[in-house]
């Protein structure tokens, strides 16, 4: 009696229910005392014509939970939409199901063994009992077998503490076993395998959950990791002993269930417990990957990913999790100076910048330049901006060019990466134009591969051919071939004419030199030319074309805030005081000034800019300010502050408002980080939406300039990315650069192109 | 011990040290005052005496050379006689010297507490942040 009415009044809820429930599952206990109590009204509802769609999902009890989902779930799915959690260790998310941990059997109603909830996926009317006694017992056995071969080392484990076999034993596990090891034969021994300087194997740790091998190749896309042997002497490895050439390789680290797998920089370094975890972003690609930077005695002693569905999913680059040892290297610590025998030397704070306002104050305004890197974040930029526009300097370029022929960067639309970094996934064409978007975004390229893996994305590339893991069409190497395209003359022009939701996808690295302006135009010209063609089929209108991958954390911050493009500006003038910001690229040397010129490297590398200093000034690294960095896709995000500067390092603005108080009617009106972030706000509010993305849409108005002018003529040169093998990916600014992580990394690399097991 | 005999034992400390004042100065710097056999001098200038009258552990005593004044340590002793003052041979560096191999280095005293040339210990661990000279001072 009970049963039929506390299901008509589920029914009833799911519908009153459905708007606010995305997930398309409700859940409601069956029988409860309140369904008994209001069942008169709930059942006059009832007998109205049901208002629901034709709903074909299914229903099934998890712990007499009710629970609706689609045909496909799994059971294991279905269980976590009511927050039943069913241990495991071969499943994961983003991977492919393999079901060989046997760690989530479950009992289920009229079913003679446990099932695997993995993989088993619902049936209608499914009775699933996950805390029941064959439950537990099978869990129970299924741990015993593991433990029996698990070497009882988790006293110098790196996982411990974070590992989920010792939750679980924990949690699921007998509290004896019944092996006993009474013919002293030990437990099963592997041997270690070598598979690079970042990812630590302790094989013998290993229960073969084969998430690593999965990762490899569904999401880096090499197939380098895999299993041999059965049973008992199954291994997992690379077969022969190489280098597991990916620069996604850390995420095994994070995917590893067990201590087999940990991080080589970070081995014996720190225990979980230790250690404080700081939510921050990334700097070391224009992605802005989510990351947690965790310190221990304010000493960066890791980096892992911190999920965003919008950017990174789970997943971050080699050199975003391992660079980190680059910030305790080469770093700027002291003020300095030269003196009056020209040779640097540390100064005092009050010294340092008395110096530098005297010689600034004795230039005028137009003989001052600025020159910014690709690190800067949008703090120092907006206060470095106002205080030379104070001194009547004009002239402040970023070190990465962009071309500015028609629209240029004053139309947001040409820099961004407009659809998104999701787009991708939506997306049924993505054309990619001088760049090795592997290196240059290895999370979005994981991302693009999703794609090409499970929505036909269909990927066509305009530069050298180089291995991005996914097959794609060559379009051709050089300009011409993309102005072919552009023109609709290609061979491929018709094919790729068909997508409904085309991508094309710039590279900023071709757009460097004086060719820069043709490939640019070119995109726009074919942007729209795929635009028009594709609205004309699909009803979404707003799908954005053209995208502009970056390749600073900086640099779209920078032209949101109003900075020039490229160092040309700086080239022409020969300044006299030029002020570097994190310049590192080496983009102008001595020669580009005047003979006299005094040059103030603010920053927290000793590197190429602090190579040709006549001042320095230590600044904060990523990791030590409370800042914002807008990604390519021109989505704000905020670092928080990791670690303290080191030694006598501030952070960014805090120096430039004090310098500011050394010149006279120059001080700046800001006292409180909440200022400068009020100064942003006036100059672009998007700055402070952290985490949105504030669109543009002026591709009409881009499209008509460029084509209202000539298109720019150029030299036919092929489009060559400048990273193109794994070697080159590993140091790109500053921070990589003094890693020596990083350097061991690009040293295994040479060392496997030397292997015969290399495949390109 | 009488009284006649204490006063005798002064009467020689005094003469010992070379008069009154001299051994206000002696008791100044030493806190004592004795009379013995002077045995020797070291390298150092520093006299060394022996009474067996006095017991065991004060019948061997040195008096530092003057110009040491108040300044003066254990550690000026050298190791020669330091093996005598510490009854390792009741034979003097004079009646028996040291056999100088090539190896030996030369004694110094302790240097701890002075001004200069203290020994301070280093750490040889690795800095947390290791940072970045220009060329010059590299």
């Amino acid at each position: 009696m009970i049963r039929p009415r506390g299901r008509m009044l589920n029914t009833v809820c799911s519908v009153a229910h459905h708007h606010f429930n995305p997930s398309s599952s409700l859940v409601l206990p069956t029988t409860t005392t309140r369904s008994l109590s209001l069942g008169q009204p709930l059942l006059q509802a009832a007998k109205q014509p049901p208002a629901v769609v034709p709903d074909n999902r299914v229903e099934l009890f998890i712990d007499d939970k009710r629970v609706l989902c689609e045909p496909g779930t799994t059971v294991l799915q279905a269980a976590a939409m009511v927050g039943v959690e069913i241990p495991r260790f071969c499943y994961h998310d983003r991977l492919s199901i393999a079901g060989n941990c046997r760690m989530c059997l479950v009992e289920v109603e009229k079913s003679v063994k446990p099932v695997a909830s993995c993989a088993m996926p619902v049936m209608k009317g499914m009775r699933v009992k996950t805390n029941s006694v064959a439950t537990r017992k099978a869990r129970e056995g299924v741990m015993e077998f593991l433990l029996m071969n698990h070497p009882l080392d988790c006293p110098i484990c790196d996982q411990a503490g974070e590992c989920d076999l010792q939750d679980q034993s924990m949690m699921f596990g007998n509290d004896r076993s019944r092996f006993t090891d009474i013919k002293f034969e030990g437990k099963r021994a592997v041997e270690d395998k070598n598979i690079g300087p970042l990812v630590k194997t302790i094989m013998t740790r290993c229960i073969h959950c084969t998430r690593c091998i999965r990762f490899a190749s569904e999401v880096a896309g090499v197939d380098d990791l895999g299993t041999t042997g059965r049973g008992g002497d199954m291994q997992v490895g690379t077969y022969v002993e190489k280098l597991f050439a990916s620069e996604l390789s850390g995420n095994v680290i994070d995917l590893c269930p067990v201590g087999a797998l940990t991080s080589k920089p970070y081995a014996f370094t720190a225990r979980p417990w230790e250690i404080r975890k700081c939510e921050t972003v990334d700097v070391m690609d224009a992605l802005g990957s989510n990351i947690v930077v965790n310190t221990r005695g304010g000493e960066v002693m890791r980096v892992l990913p911190r999920p965003n569905e919008d950017v990174n999913e789970e997943w971050i680059s080699d050199k975003t999790r391992f660079a980190y040892d680059g910030l305790k290297r080469q770093r700027l610590t002291l003020p300095m100076l030269k003196n009056a025998q020209g040779v640097l030397e540390p100064v005092d704070w009050e010294a340092a910048l008395t110096g530098i306002a005297a010689k600034v104050s004795r230039v005028e305004g137009r003989e001052i330049a600025a020159l910014v890197g690709g690190l800067c974040d949008v703090e120092s930029l907006v206060v470095l901006k106002d205080l030379l526009n104070r001194l009547g300097c004009e002239t402040l370029c970023t070190e990465e060019a962009f071309p500015m022929n028609a629209a240029g960067t004053d139309v947001r639309s040409n820099y961004l990466l407009n659809t998104k970094i999701t787009g991708v996934e939506e997306a049924d064409l993505v054309i990619l134009i001088g760049t090795n978007i592997r290196f240059e975004a290895p999370v979005l390229n994981a991302r693009i591969r999703k794609a090409y893996l499970h929505n036909n994305l269909r990927v066509a590339v305009v530069g050298k051919k180089t291995d991005l893991h996914y097959e794609y069409d060559h379009v051709g190497d050089t300009i011409q071939a993309l102005e072919q395209l552009a023109n609709g003359e290609h061979k491929l022009s018709k094919d790729l004419a068909k997508a409904k939701k085309p991508m094309i996808i710039v590279g900023s690295s071709s757009l460097q030199d004086a060719d820069g302006a043709a490939i640019l135009a070119n995109a726009i010209v074919l942007a729209d030319k795929l635009k028009s063609g594709s609205s004309s089929g699909s009803s979404d209108h707003d799908w954005k074309v053209l995208n502009v991958l970056h390749r600073h954390a900086g640099q779209v911050g920078a032209l949101d805030v109003g900075y020039t493009p490229g160092a040309g500006k700086i080239k022409e003038l020969k300044p006299r005081v030029l002020y570097m910001l994190g310049a590192d690229a080496g983009v102008v040397t001595r020669k580009d000034l005047a003979a006299d010129a005094f040059v103030i490297y603010q920053g927290h590398h000793g590197d190429a800019g602090a190579e040709i200093a006549d001042a320095v000034l230590p600044g904060a690294a990523y990791t030590e300010k409370s800042a914002t960095y807008v990604n390519t896709e021109g989505r704000a995000q905020r670092a928080n502050v990791a670690v303290t500067p080191p030694g006598m390092a501030r952070e960014d603005w805090k120096i430039l408002r004090a310098l500011s108080e050394f010149i006279p009617g120059a001080s700046l009106p800001y006292e409180k980080l909440e200022d400068v972030r009020h100064r942003m706000a006036d100059i672009a509010p998007h700055l402070l939406r952290y985490g949105a993305v504030e669109e543009a849409n002026y591709f009409k108005q881009s499209h008509a300039l460029v084509h209202g002018s000539k298109r720019p003529s150029h030299s036919g040169r092929a489009l060559a990315p400048p990273q193109t093998v794994l070697e080159d990916f590993y140091m790109t600014d500053s921070i990589s650069r003094a890693s020596r992580t990083m350097a061991k990394c690009i040293q295994a690399a040479r060392h496997h192109k030397t292997t015969k097991y290399s495949v390109s | 011990m009488s009284l006649v005999d204490k006063l005798g034992n002064l009467i020689r400390a005094v003469k010992q040290n070379g008069g009154l004042f001299k051994s206000i100065r002696t008791f100044y710097f030493t806190d004592d005052l004795k009379w013995g056999t002077h045995v020797g001098t070291d390298k150092y200038g520093n006299r060394y005496f022996e009474n067996n009258y006095y017991f065991m552990g004060r019948n061997r005593w040195v008096l530092f050379n003057d110009a040491f004044r108040l300044e003066y340590d254990g550690s000026q002793i050298p190791p020669e006689w330091h093996q005598w003052m510490h009854y390792t041979t009741d034979k003097t560096p004079i009646e028996r010297p040291p056999v100088q191999h090539r190896w030996m280095v030369q004694h110094e005293e302790n240097k701890t507490g002075s001004s200069k040339d203290t020994y301070y210990p280093y750490s040889t661990t690795r800095t947390k942040i290791e940072s970045w000279m220009p060329k010059n001072l590299r």
